[in-house]
C-alpha cells in the first residue's frame, strides 16, 4: 500500500496526541505499519501542537511539505498555519464554521491545488453535547463521514468505544455519531 | 508477543532491557526524558529487578553507571545533548579507563532547536572523547542499535554512544516485544589501581591501547550491515552518491524510493565512528560527487577528507543550522543533482509559494508561554513590582519564559542564573556601583547545578537576591518528581531534602520562605531583601517562593478556586493579557473588551491582585 499521511493540529491542551492514538491505533488494528512524529517539550508550550501520521511502510516519521493526503486541524489558524503540508488534491478537516472557512485569500491556492475543505464547529458541538474536551473525537467523526482514506467510520467508532474509559464512553460515542451524521449530511 | 504503538524514547527503554541493562540513570531533558520512566514501566510489568534512578545532574548520572559497569554489570546513562557537556568531564576520561560490564551512553540531540539552548552534534563529542558512537534510523533500529552497542563495549571494553535525534526519541512506531528477563550478572568490582585510578603515565598507555581498539572496530564498522551499508553494483561507477546516517538516512530512503531514483547509490553511516575508512573508500572511489547530508554537523564530511569530491555543509549546499526536515533535503538533492549536471527529483518548490501565502495571512504568533494558574507567573511580577531596574540572570526551566514578563535577561546554562548573578555583581562593584541583582532558578535546578555557585559567591562576598521557585517537580520536561517532593522515578518513596537546609548550608544567613500567590507579601519581601543585600553587615538573599506546579499537582496548586470578572472599571490596558500574559485572558477581536476563557482559567485568583485598575473581580 502506498503510505497514507495525516497532519493533526490544534492547540496545546485539544487533545491532538489522543487523536493521533485514535487514528493510530485503528490503523494497527487493522494491520497496517505506523509512524508517527509528536511535539514535547519547550515546544509543546508554545500552543500549536503538530502530529504526524503515516500509516504503511514509511521509513522517517515525518511527512514532507506537500505531502499530506489529510490535514485535519482543532483550531481555524493552524489549519492555514499547516496548509503547505497537504499535497495537490489532498483533503483539509477543520473545526470552523463552513460559512466563513476557509479565508477568501486561501480559496484559489486550494482551487489550484485541487485541495477539498470542510468545516464543522467541532469545538460548539463538543460543548453542547457537554463535553468540551472531545472537540478531537468530533473532528475524528467528521472526517470519518467523507470516507477518504484506509479507515472506515466503523473502524474509527470501535476505536473510539474501545479506547473510552466507563463513565466517558456514552458520552464519546454520542458525540462520535452526531458528528458524523454532520459530515454525512455535507458529502 | 505484543505490539505498542512505541514513542521512540520507549523503543530505546526496550532495547536496554532486552540488552539486560541492570542499572539506568538519568537526568530529565527534552528529547531525551521518556526514556527513564518507560524503563520503569517495562521493568515493572516485566517484574524485573533494574536499578534505576533519577540523579541529581547528568555527571552525577555518568558516574553512577561507570561504576556500576566497571563492577561487570551491564549500565546505561540518558540525557539530552547539553546534558552531556555537564557529563563533560567524565565522558573524556571514560573511553582511556574502559569498562568490563557493558556502559552505553545514550545523548539525545535536538537539531531545531526544539526545545534546547544549542544544536550541537553529540557525534562530535563522542569524536573528542573517542567514544564510539551510533546513530538510529528509525525507533526501531535504536532499539536494535542499543543491544549492539552493549556487545560492542563489553568486547572492546569501551563506552559506547547512542545518538537519537528529537525524531528518533519523538517518532512513534509500531513495536512488537517479547518476554523480558533479568540479567543476573553479581557486581564484582576487581580492585586495580593502575588502570582504575592510573595515573598521567598510566593515561598515555590507556590513550595508545584505546587507538589500537579504535583501529579494530573501525574494521568492523566496514561490515557492519545493516547499520553500515552502500547499495553500489559491483564494478559500477557513479557520476553521483549520496552519503548520510541517522534520521536523514530514513527521509532519504524513502524519497528515493517515492521518485524511483535507483540511479543514485546511497552510502548510511549510522555507525560513523571510528570512521569506516574501507567502505566509505570504496563508495567515493565509485562516486564522481558526493552529497553529504547528516544531522546536525559536519562529523563524515570531515572524515571523508576529500573537499574536491564532496558537497555538503562545507561547500554551501547543506545548510549550516537548523533540523534537516524532509522538504529542506528534497531542496538540497534537488540543487546538488542540478549542480552536477543530473536530473533533480522533482520541481518542488519546498512548499514555499504555500509558506509564503500563510505567511502573508498574519496567524497569531504562538509564543511559549507560562500556563495559566502557574506560580511562576506570580513570582515574576511580584519580583518586577519590587525591583524593576534590576538585572535578572535567570536559568533552565518553564520559567525561562518569565522573559515575556520581563524578569528573566539571561540564560546561559544550569545553574548559570547563580554564577551570573556573581559575575554581574563583580562587574559593576569594580565601578563602585552596587547593581541590583535579582537571579531566579527552579528547584530542580538549583539541586543540580546551583550549590557551587552560590558557595562560590558566598565566598567571594558577591551580593545578589536569589529567588529559587520552588514547584516541587521538573515541569518543562514533563514532570518528573523532584529532590524537594521526595518521590523516586518508580513512584517509591526516596529521601526528600528541603532546600532551606541546603541553602544555609552555603553559608547564606538571610532566607525566606514565602508562597508567591500572595504578592503583596512577596513585593514587600523582596524590597525587604534589597534592603539586607545592601547593608554593609548583610550578604546574599534568598526567598524560596514556594507553591507547587499547577499541572503536576492540580489539587494542592489551586486549594481554592476563586472565579472572577471583569467590572466596568476596564479601560482595556491589556496588562493582563499583553504583561502579565495570563492565557486565560484575551481581548475580544469583535468587542474590543477584554475577556476571560473559562475553559483555560485555572481559577488561581492571582490576577484580583494585579490588575493596575482593580477591574477584575472575584464572582
Amino acid at each position: 500500500m502506498k503510505t497514507i499521511n495525516y497532519v493533526l493540529t490544534g492547540l496545546g491542551g485539544q487533545g491532538i496526541l489522543f487523536m493521533t492514538k485514535v487514528l493510530a491505533t485503528t490503523a494497527l488494528n487493522k494491520g497496517y505499519n505506523i509512524l508517527g512524529a509528536e511535539t514535547h517539550g519547550m515546544a509543546q508550550r508554545g500552543g500549536s501542537v503538530v502530529s504526524h501520521l503515516r500509516i504503511g511502510d514509511a521509513r522517517s516519521s515525518l511527512i514532507r511539505a506537500g505531502a499530506a493526503d489529510f490535514l485535519l486541524s482543532m483550531d481555524e489558524s493552524e489549519a492555514y498555519r499547516y496548509l503547505p503540508y497537504l499535497k495537490k488534491g489532498g483533503k483539509l478537516f477543520a473545526n470552523a464554521s463552513s460559512q466563513t472557512f476557509p479565508d477568501e485569500r486561501i480559496a484559489l491556492y486550494l482551487k489550484k491545488n485541487e485541495i477539498e475543505s470542510r468545516a464543522m464547529e467541532a469545538a460548539k458541538k463538543a460543548m453542547e453535547l457537554g463535553s468540551p474536551r472531545s472537540t478531537n473525537l468530533a473532528m475524528v467523526a467528521f472526517y470519518a463521514a467523507f470516507g477518504y482514506g484506509p479507515l472506515t467510520a466503523d473502524d474509527l467508532r470501535a476505536t473510539v468505544d474501545d479506547m473510552s474509559p466507563g463513565p466517558f464512553k456514552e458520552k464519546n460515542l454520542r458525540i462520535f455519531d452526531v458528528c458524523y451524521e454532520t459530515g454525512r449530511q455535507m458529502v | 508477543m505484543k505490539q505498542e504503538f512505541l514513542l521512540g524514547n520507549g523503543a530505546i527503554a526496550l532495547g536496554l532491557l532486552e540488552a539486560g541493562c541492570q542499572i539506568m540513570t538519568s537526568y530529565p531533558g527534552t528529547p531525551s526524558s521518556e526514556i527513564l520512566p518507560e524503563v520503569v514501566r517495562f521493568s515493572k510489568a516485566a517484574n524485573l529487578n533494574t536499578s534505576i534512578e533519577w540523579s541529581i545532574n547528568e555527571k552525577v548520572a555518568f558516574d553512577n553507571a561507570f561504576a556500576a559497569a566497571i563492577s561487570g554489570k551491564r549500565a546505561a546513562c540518558c540525557m539530552k545533548m547539553v546534558g552531556l557537556n555537564v557529563a563533560a568531564d567524565s565522558f573524556m576520561s571514560a573511553a582511556y579507563i574502559g569498562n568490563i560490564g557493558g556502559l552505553v551512553i545514550i545523548s539525545c540531540d535536538d537539531p531545531g532547536p526544539h526545545s534546547s539552548q544549542t544544536e550541537q552534534d553529540s557525534r562530535l563529542m563522542a569524536r573528542i572523547g573517542k567514544v564510539p558512537v551510533l546513530d538510529p534510523s528509525s525507533p526501531e533500529e535504536a532499539r536494535e542499535m542499543i543491544k549492539f552497542a552493549f556487545d560492542l563495549s563489553e568486547e572492546f571494553q569501551v563506552p559506547v554512544m547512542v545518538r537519537p535525534a528529537i525524531r528518533i526519541c519523538h517518532a512513534r512506531q509500531n513495536i512488537e516485544y517479547d518476554v523480558l528477563e533479568n540479567n543476573l550478572t553479581k557486581a564484582d568490582f576487581k580492585r586495580e589501581p593502575t588502570r582504575w585510578a592510573s595515573t598521567p603515565k598510566f593515561r598515555f598507555l590507556q590513550h595508545k591501547a584505546l587507538n589500537e581498539k579504535h583501529v579494530k572496530i573501525s574494521e568492523k564498522f566496514n561490515t557492519l550491515t545493516p547499520f553500515n551499508m552502500h547499495n553500489l553494483e559491483k564494478k559500477k561507477s557513479y557520476p553521483f552518491g549520496v552519503v548520510t546516517g541517522g534520521v536523514p538516512s530514513s527521509v532519504i530512503q524513502d524519497m528515493f524510493e517515492e521518485y524511483g531514483r535507483k540511479d543514485i547509490p546511497v552510502l548510511k553511516l549510522g555507525a560513523p565512528y571510528p570512521f569506516p575508512e574501507k567502505l566509505s573508500s570504496e563508495f567515493m572511489d565509485a562516486c564522481d560527487k558526493v552529497l553529504v547530508i547528516e544531522e546536525t554537523d559536519t562529523l563524515i564530511e570531515y572524515l571523508l577528507r576529500d573537499k574536491h569530491k564532496t558537497l555538503g555543509r562545507l561547500s554551501g549546499h547543506v545548510p549550516m543550522e537548523g533540523e534537516l526536515v524532509p522538504e529542506k533535503i528534497e531542496g538540497i538533492m534537488n540543487k546538488a543533482l542540478l549542480d552536477c549536471g543530473l536530473p533533480a527529483l522533482s520541481d518542488f518548490d519546498c512548499g514555499l509559494e504555500a509558506f509564503n501565502l500563510v505567511g502573508g495571512l498574519e496567524l497569531p504568533i504562538r509564543k511559549p508561554t507560562l500556563c495559566s494558574g502557574c506560580p511562576h507567573r506570580a513570582s515574576f511580577y511580584s519580583i518586577r513590582k519590587a525591583l524593576p531596574k534590576a538585572i535578572f540572570p535567570s536559568d533552565i526551566g518553564c520559567y525561562t519564559l518569565g522573559s515575556n514578563l520581563g524578569v528573566v535577561d539571561t540564560v546561559l546554562d544550569m545553574g548559570a542564573g547563580i554564577t551570573m548573578a556573581s559575575g554581574f555583581w563583580n562587574a559593576y562593584i569594580q565601578d563602585g556601583v552596587k547593581k541590583p541583582i535579582v537571579a531566579t532558578m527552579g528547584d530542580s535546578t538549583f539541586f543540580h547545578s546551583g550549590t557551587t555557585g552560590l558557595i562560590n559567591a558566598v565566598y567571594n562576598n558577591s551580593r545578589f537576591i536569589l529567588v529559587i521557585l520552588d514547584n516541587h517537580i521538573t515541569a518543562m520536561t514533563g514532570m518528573q518528581p523532584a529532590i524537594t517532593q521526595g518521590d523516586r522515578v518508580d513512584g517509591s518513596k526516596g529521601n526528600a531534602i528541603a532546600l532551606e537546609t541546603i541553602v544555609k548550608g552555603c553559608g547564606v544567613n538571610y532566607i525566606k520562605v514565602l508562597d508567591p500567590f500572595d504578592t503583596k507579601n512577596m513585593i514587600q519581601t523582596v524590597k525587604d531583601a534589597a534592603q539586607y543585600v545592601n547593608d554593609p553587615d548583610g550578604g546574599i538573599a534568598v526567598i524560596i517562593s514556594r507553591h507547587p506546579c499547577v499541572i503536576g499537582f492540580k489539587d494542592e496548586a489551586i486549594p481554592e478556586k476563586i472565579k472572577v470578572t471583569i467590572t466596568d472599571k476596564c479601560d482595556e490596558c491589556g496588562f493582563c493579557h499583553t504583561r502579565f500574559e495570563c492565557p486565560a485572558m484575551y481581548q475580544d477581536k469583535e468587542n474590543q473588551k477584554t475577556e476571560i476563557n473559562k475553559v483555560l482559567c485555572a481559577e488561581c485568583g492571582v490576577c484580583l491582585q494585579i490588575c493596575p485598575r482593580d477591574a477584575i473581580e472575584r464572582v
